[in-house]
């Protein structure tokens, strides 16, 4: 059954002829062109093409070089050393980077050395204070070593004098009647 | 009521308020000026020839270790934020990351002898430095977009600098896989196509043949843009994506001509970068030095980078951690939708040292 609201597009039927022939006359050309006959051709039309235009380029470089006239290759030659200058100009820029990063990698390298610093400065003030600590400790372990030695010389001297009294008292002990009569004949 | 049936089987009932739209918004195309991209606010950190490193500072930093974009050489890394509330690099801002942008600039005629070694030795590698420095962070993610993706592996494979993760997405790694036709890449590869004179006569790929290229492979004969245009015309939020869609992919910037030599040449040609056979500056970039923890990501419907190009990195790298998904989504679909933000989130959330 017809559908009575589709409309009408006049150009959908051009479009799928004209794919059509545009199909068919491609492969008309397809298969006109694809043999070794239209191959060699082509390459001679290229060639003669070629020639052709390469005897008006060397007329023209000999007209310009009578008339002291700049051609294309001039151009080019300009062109290349201005391309030269870029890339020495890009190598430079290069060099100017690996020299960036060396400095950038010196001054981490600085900063690690600075941080190394602090801590050593702190490490010996730490070990200053403890050494004011301990002169001041052998200063009273000295003074302490003295008065030891002071000590020890007065037991040694209470010691002398102990055994002093020891050896008097054992004679008091042994002889004490010789004693008095040797008081009463010396009388 | 048999009246009308019969008139509407004859004339088609139009809705004319959305036709009224459509031509609205189709006039807007041409009369309004073209929408801003990259709005994110971001700040320079380092610019080197055309070269310029961007710092998106996150809204609140909720992880140490920033991402750093590398996007291809082929288009201009504004896809990545592209349009407010679908950005890449907004939504990873918002969601606690800090996000830097290597944007290669686009290369003068003087910059054609810059190859893919000098790309990655004296630009990307001094870049990561820059952001890593610049972060604060000690290591870093780096997150690769479609030839950025093979750029930043190759880098990671020789880099000295701390890289704890790497996420690629449609990232071409195998080349023997090509999408384009068959006969062209063997050509290439057995010299019966040689571009090398080309190169040497321009400096540098212009961008109509970058633009040429792209198309070559995918599809040369390319309207159907337009046609979807008209089609969907009326929604004026398709409108402005289209705008945006068309901007960016119009915007190609010329390939420096020694790089696209290499590209043809190393990796197309001769497939070095899964033999481990590319030298940059003195090192070989062998895929198997990569020790990061690495997260591939391929698009299904992707008509550019074939799964085959994107997962043998697999087997290559020696990450221990490592993961592979393949999400439903094309190329530059990824990004424009802003799906990107989301994916790279649910993996790196948890090795990007959350911060507490």
């Amino acid at each position: 059954m017809p559908d009575n609201n589709k409309t009408y597009d006049p150009f959908e039927t051009l479009h799928k002829f004209s794919l059509l022939w545009e199909k068919q006359i491609n492969d008309f050309i397809y298969l006109w062109t694809n043999n070794n006959e239209f191959v060699k051709a082509a390459n001679l039309g290229t060639e003669l093409h070629s020639r052709y235009l390469e005897s008006m380029k060397k007329n023209q470089e000999a007209l310009a070089s009578v008339l002291n006239l700049p051609t294309k290759s001039d151009v080019t030659n300009v062109a290349n050393l201005t391309i030269q200058t870029e890339e020495k100009i890009e190598a430079l820029e290069e060099q100017l980077w690996d020299l960036q990063d060396s400095v950038k990698v010196q001054a981490k390298e600085i900063e690690g050395v600075v941080e190394v610093s602090k801590d050593i400065i702190k490490l010996t003030k730490q070990l200053k204070t403890e050494l004011v600590k301990t002169k001041k400790e052998l200063t009273d372990t000295k003074n302490l070593h003295e008065e030891l030695q002071e000590m020890k010389f007065e037991i040694m001297k209470l010691a002398g004098f102990k055994e002093e009294l020891e050896a008097l008292r054992s004679l008091m002990e042994k002889d004490p009647a010789h004693e008095l009569t040797g008081a009463g004949t010396s009388k | 009521m048999a009246v009308n049936k019969s008139e509407n089987t004859i004339m088609p009932n139009l809705a004319y308020e959305r036709e009224l739209n459509r031509w609205r918004n189709v006039l807007k195309i041409f009369t309004e000026p073209e929408p801003k991209m990259g709005h994110t606010p971001r700040v320079e950190v380092w610019r080197k020839n055309k070269s310029v490193l961007w710092h998106y500072p996150a809204k609140q930093r909720k992880f140490e270790i920033p991402l750093f974009f590398v996007y291809s050489l082929f288009n201009k890394p504004y896809i990545l934020d592209v349009s407010p509330k679908t950005s890449v690099i907004e939504g990873l801002t918002n969601l606690g990351y800090e996000v830097y942008l290597l944007d290669w600039g686009t290369p003068g005629y003087e910059d054609k002898k810059i190859g893919l070694d000098t790309y990655i030795d004296k630009y990307l590698r001094t870049a990561v430095k820059r952001a890593i420095r610049h972060s604060g962070a000690e290591e870093i993610t780096l997150v690769g977009y479609c030839l950025g993706g093979t750029i930043a592996s190759i880098y990671a494979s020789v880099a000295d600098e701390p890289i704890k993760n790497l996420i690629v997405a449609t990232v071409p790694i195998d080349f023997s896989a090509f999408i384009g036709p068959d006969k062209w890449a063997e050509g290439m590869r057995n010299g019966d196509l040689n571009i090398e004179h080309f190169i040497d006569v321009y400096g540098n790929i212009p961008p109509k043949f970058v633009e040429g290229m792209f198309r070559a492979i995918g599809a040369p004969i390319y309207f159907t843009n337009y046609t979807m245009l008209l089609h969907r015309a009326h929604d004026h939020r398709y409108v402005d994506k289209w705008r945006r869609m068309n901007k960016w992919t119009l915007d190609q910037v010329p390939f420096a001509g020694e790089a696209y030599r290499q590209l043809s040449t190393d990796l197309f040609k001769d497939n070095k970068l899964v033999k481990g056979e590319i030298v940059i500056g003195n090192k070989q970039a062998d895929l198997k030095n990569i020790k990061a923890n690495l997260f591939v990501i391929s698009g299904s419907r992707d008509n550019l980078i074939l799964e085959e190009q994107s997962k043998p990195i697999m087997d290559l790298v020696s990450s221990e951690d490592k993961t592979y998904i393949v999400v439903e989504t094309g190329h530059v679909g990824l990004a424009l939708s802003g799906l990107f933000a989301k994916i790279v989130d649910q993996w790196a959330a948890s090795r990007s040292e959350p911060l507490n």
